[in-house]
């Protein structure tokens, strides 16, 4: 079964909101984003999650011969990746119906999904 | 990957994340914390739990519900704390010295013991030092876990009132030095009163907006009712004041499925379904009442649990003991007399004695300036007109309530009588 990468894309916007909300609007949101999880894992389509780490990333560039290691990106930045789901699906199309109802741009304006398909080295 | 592989198990994994866990437990966090590192550092216990909470909330999407919810949060929280309170750069002895109980070789936050700290924060952010809008407001932020802008909108005040208030109360808190403490037994009951006063104060808040437009209002009464209950759970704090509030805010609790607008209570009680009462919060509250008559205290709450009482175990609006409900507001009146508890109690006389004699208490009590605003006041007089046989005089009443401040489901009800009492006198002219 082909599998899907799903990233999420936040901004520095969404780390502002999210740091003045009150616990009970947190534990609202967080309501949405497990109710969609538990719905993959239940129907089997969920493979693996993970949160990144942010703020503390290192960006690795070859210039001129001298490798040049900078900080970032942060979540301040435009559009940083901040996690991903792994999902199982027939097609792009089964993929991207499974994401269609997913809280995260639905909650944070100007933040996107991202829907990858992993190579299978199986399939010549 | 527990968390992963319990997701799938009946009962589902949001079973953790139920009622108000992130509020109750934000609440209970900050209290714990500012236990260990004194009250002078709620800031920064505040900053910690809010830490605490984010961090589930960009983790857990990932994760899944860990095990156990709340211990995880507490122990983010009190490694935050640890962190931020390094930063510091006190020495360990000069904690010491201030009282500060060393965090690291504290163990792991035990949800079940929480329930003391709630208590001692709730003493604190109504110690009498304080005002009273002062004590709302920390209670509302500290022991429940509102944010500014929900505090603001249940008292109806502007959040940066609020913020403010809280920044000067707080300021108080370190200032006098108030202790993060249960009261000595000689000093509860005096202490007790204002904490008691809070919640009751809440919860009518909650209760008078219940049906508006806020769902944090209709919060309120759920909050008290579980301040409370926190108070009659601990043996040192459950006296029969506690028992008799909490009896009367779950009798309240019982009857608010059938009521079908802020004016149920005076006027349309005998027109509620009785059958919509909530039987298992009544059944509480009227075992709280028992509990609250162990000794003589006699306090208002006991008095206003008693008439909730009288209601709740009516078999139908007929059947109310109106004689012995005007007795317990004669009682009420000699003990804690208002405004507000001379209305309720003119509606007693009108009931148990007829229009005419409840007309002539309003007419007592009517030029009352604390009344002269209150809506209630010419809504009931125009209730008892209309029972009287005087449609106009009614209708007359009822305009006057709608000149003056009511909520949009108040201003529904008296609305609709007006056109009800205006289509009777119409249908009566032209037969």
């Amino acid at each position: 079964m082909p599998q899907f990468l799903v990233l999420a894309r936040d901004n520095g916007e969404r780390a502002q909101k999210m740091a003045a909300m009150s616990p009970e609007e947190m534990q609202r949101i967080m309501g949405k984003y497990m109710a969609w999880t538990q719905r993959m894992r239940e129907t089997g389509h969920l493979q693996g999650a993970n949160k990144l780490r942010d703020g503390e990333g290192r960006v690795v560039r070859r210039g001129e011969g001298k490798l040049a290691v900078t900080d970032g990106p942060f979540a301040e930045s435009k559009e940083v990746v901040g996690g991903y789901w792994l999902l199982e699906a027939p097609s792009y199309a089964a993929a991207l119906e499974l994401v269609k109802d997913h809280p995260h741009t639905e909650l944070w304006p100007n933040t996107s999904l991202e829907i990858r398909q992993l190579h299978d080295y199986t399939q010549r | 990957v527990s968390a992963g592989a319990r997701q799938g198990e009946p009962g589902g994994p949001l079973a953790g994340l139920v009622g108000h866990l992130f509020r109750h437990a934000a609440g209970e966090m900050v209290a714990a914390l500012a236990r260990l590192m004194g009250p002078a550092r709620l800031d920064l216990a505040e900053e910690a739990v809010q830490d605490a909470l984010l961090r589930a909330l960009e983790t857990w999407p990932f994760s899944g519900l860990p095990d156990n919810p709340r211990g995880w949060l507490f122990q983010v929280a009190r490694n935050r704390a640890l962190d931020r309170i390094r930063h510091e750069t006190m020495s360990r002895d000069a904690l010491a010295a201030e009282g500060v109980v060393d965090l690291a070789r504290r163990g792991d936050g035990d949800p079940a013991r929480f329930g003391d700290e709630s208590l001692a924060m709730m003493f604190m952010c109504c110690d009498p030092a304080l005002g009273r809008a002062a004590h709302v407001a920390l209670t509302l932020k500290l022991v429940s876990g509102f944010s500014v802008e929900e505090i603001a909108d249940a008292s109806l005040e502007r959040a940066p009132a609020v913020a403010q208030r809280l920044v000067r109360a707080k300021r108080e808190i370190r200032e006098r030095r108030l202790a993060l403490e249960i009261p000595l037994p000689r000093e509860l009951a005096a202490r007790l009163a204002s904490v008691l006063e809070v919640i009751y104060l809440l919860f009518n808040e909650g209760y008078a907006a219940h049906g508006g437009e806020s769902l944090v209002r209709a919060d309120l009464c759920d909050e008290g009712i579980r301040l409370a209950r926190l108070l009659a759970g601990n043996p040192q704090t459950d006296r029969p004041a506690v028992e008799a509030l909490l009896a009367l805010m779950l009798l309240q609790s019982s009857r608010l499925p059938a009521r079908v607008d802020a004016l149920g209570d005076l006027t349309l009680l005998a027109e509620q379904d009785r059958r919509r009462w909530d039987r298992r919060l009544m059944a509480e509250g009227l075992r709280h009442m028992e509990r609250a008559a162990a000794g003589p205290e006699v306090t208002p709450y006991h008095l206003e649990a008693a008439i909730a009482a009288c209601h709740a175990t009516a078999r139908d609006a007929a059947s109310t003991d109106w004689r012995a409900i005007l007795r317990l507001y004669d009682d009420l009146m000699a003990l804690k007399p208002s405004p507000v508890v001379a209305l309720n109690r003119a509606v007693a006389v009108a009931m148990a004695e007829g229009a005419a004699a409840g007309i002539a208490v309003l007419a007592a009590i009517g030029d009352d300036p604390a009344l002269a605003q209150y809506h209630l006041l010419p809504a009931v007089r125009a209730g008892l007109e209309r029972r009287a046989g005087r449609p106009a005089d009614a209708i007359r009443h009822y305009r006057r309530a709608l000149a003056l401040r009511a909520s949009a489901p108040e201003r529904r009800f008296l609305e609709r009588q007006v056109a009800e009492l205006e289509g009777e006198l119409s249908g009566t002219l032209r037969r």
